[in-house]
């Protein structure tokens, strides 16, 4: 497993693609918080805090890991994958782990620099910054959903080998679906897997207002249901990538 | 234990029988052809020896083992199929670099293959862009980086300029050399028949012969005979009635083994008038095509 997991993590070095989706998460997140910090004329810690979980790298590593098993498929690399290892299982295991691992590293280069850049702003202006031990917890938060988002990727990717469906459909589900299913039903929203749970995980609600936020689960149960939707991608593209003839 | 072993292999897609109760085996320092017509059952058989596709019965084996139960795959078969594909945004050298940290072979086995294969100054190209022949070297590299006791080639001459052709009987006959098991697939005898020892040929994914190149297709002087008839289905009828095999020729007919006396004796005992009778040495080709069921024309 260590060998594939490395040889996972050095396919993801070795395209374009990764540090595109590194440049994009990072100059996104900047943005937001650098327009914020700049053009508000008032800022309480409390809104630093939030605002430095407007850290992107959740859904562009989730793409990512969408873009690399679905694109096994799409290049037609998927026979010689499983030639190298051909425990699909293990190999399906591996990627996740690896896309995870990426999660962590793109979300603490993200979440470290606009945290970095933005106590420089709000401190230049003269607001009150973020407490070091608040923005540990932010740090950790994010890094967490980040990971759980990367496997999650991983595991649409399998289960729906059509590259372009799959990142079309990720992008509906996180953008449109889910929030207007947090809006309606809250009860079911906040069980979203691209969305809600990960807010919960966050405890920063992004569709409503600050009040709101006892309708997202509590941080612990936030990340036992995601690790229930990545469990059930798993077993669904599991099953699938098993029984199929590669021909 | 013979290093490959298919025994009663076959593999039915819904209503299509592609590969029906195969049983071969590949011998250690030979190079061996698997031979048969376009939808023979060829790749079929290849994938399922691979653990690509899951036999319907019967088992295809290395050593003994199923290929997902290698325990360093990469060091006992290489494989390059004929779909194979690379990211086209990673280089040849990284490509490699994956597959040997995925197999726990040292750097050193990336450069080494990529100069056996006349890769090394394209080592830092992106894979898209690769001609045919560079895509194959590139798969022949991968094949190798584990130095297997088994190279799989499956229709390895498709795309590639006479000199690439060449170049890869040099690299097969080499493996054999030094005690590969290699197996090569194709539908164009020729294009193998020079660097094969031996043949298995299969056609409707049935078995059709097995042995050494001479013993199954014969050589190119085995004795056939060239006969045209004024009524020619009359000594089609006549020939298959003495027990010979005919296969339709332009407008004449060839009797593969038999002798132009022998076609005269049969023709004479059913009045046919014979416009046309001669000797012709057997091709290779003609041989096969007798064995796949191929027209000849």
């Amino acid at each position: 497993m260590t060998l594939l997991l490395r040889g996972e993590l050095l396919k993801l070095r070795t395209t374009r693609t990764f540090v595109a989706l590194v440049g994009a998460a990072l100059a996104l997140s900047l943005l937001v918080v650098v327009l914020s910090t700049l053009l508000s004329d008032e800022f309480a810690p409390g809104d630093a805090a939030t605002l430095f979980t407007a850290d992107f790298t959740g859904l562009f590593i989730m793409l990512l890991g969408v873009i690399g098993m679905a694109g096994e498929w799409r290049h037609h690399t998927i026979t010689g994958t499983i030639l190298a290892a051909p425990d699909r299982l293990r190999l399906m295991a591996a990627k996740m782990l690896a896309y995870a691992a990426a999660g962590v590293l793109l979300s603490l280069i993200v979440t470290v620099t606009i945290m970095l850049v933005g106590t420089i702003i709000l401190s230049s202006r003269g607001f009150d910054t973020v407490a070091f031990s608040d923005l540990l917890d932010i740090l950790w938060r994010n890094l967490l959903v980040a990971a759980l988002l990367g496997a999650l990727g991983v595991g649409v990717g399998a289960l729906i080998r059509n590259q372009i469906v799959a990142i079309i459909g990720v992008l509906i589900f996180g953008f449109v679906i889910e929030p207007a299913l947090f809006s309606l039903v809250p009860d079911v929203g906040r069980y979203g897997p691209t969305a809600g749970a990960p807010s919960g995980i966050i405890d920063v609600n992004p569709f409503g207002e600050s009040d709101d936020e006892d309708v997202l689960l509590a941080p612990g149960l936030a990340v036992l249901v995601m690790l229930g939707w990545i469990a059930v991608f798993f077993a669904a593209a599991g099953v699938r990538l098993r029984s199929r003839d590669l021909v | 234990m013979a290093p490959v072993e298919v025994r009663d292999l076959s593999k039915r897609f819904g209503s299509v029988l592609a590969v029906n109760n195969l049983s071969f085996d590949i011998e250690a320092g030979r190079v061996t052809g698997f031979l048969g017509p376009n939808g023979a059952g060829k790749s079929t058989t290849l994938r399922a020896l691979l653990g690509l596709v899951r036999p319907t019965t019967g088992t295809a084996t290395f050593g003994g083992l199923r290929y997902e139960e290698l325990e360093r795959p990469s060091e006992q078969v290489g494989a390059v199929l004929e779909d194979a594909s690379f990211h086209p945004g990673r280089t040849a050298r990284n490509h490699l670099r994956v597959l040997a940290v995925i197999g726990d072979h040292p750097f050193e086995r990336v450069d080494a293959v990529l100069e056996d294969v006349g890769l090394t100054e394209a080592a830092d190209r992106r894979a898209g862009g690769f001609s045919m022949g560079m895509k194959q070297r590139l798969g022949i590299a991968a094949a190798l980086l584990g130095d297997p006791e088994v190279l799989i080639l499956d229709e390895p001459t498709n795309g590639l300029d006479p000199p690439g052709i060449a170049w890869m009987r040099g690299v097969v006959r080499e493996q054999a050399s030094r005690g590969r098991a290699v197996l090569i697939s194709s539908h164009l005898l020729a294009e193998v028949a020079q660097s094969v020892d031996d043949v298995v040929v299969i056609a409707r994914g049935e078995l059709r012969g097995q042995g050494t190149l001479e013993a199954v297709l014969g050589g190119d002087e085995g004795l056939s005979t060239l006969v045209r008839a004024q009524d020619n289905d009359r000594l089609v009828r006549a020939l298959r009635a003495a027990g010979h095999t005919v296969q339709s020729l332009g407008d004449g007919l060839l009797v593969p083994g038999v002798s132009p006396e022998q076609v005269g004796v049969v023709a004479g005992d059913a009045g046919i008038y014979l416009v046309h009778l001669a000797a012709q040495a057997r091709s290779l080709e003609q041989a096969f095509f007798a064995l796949t069921g191929e027209p000849t024309t």
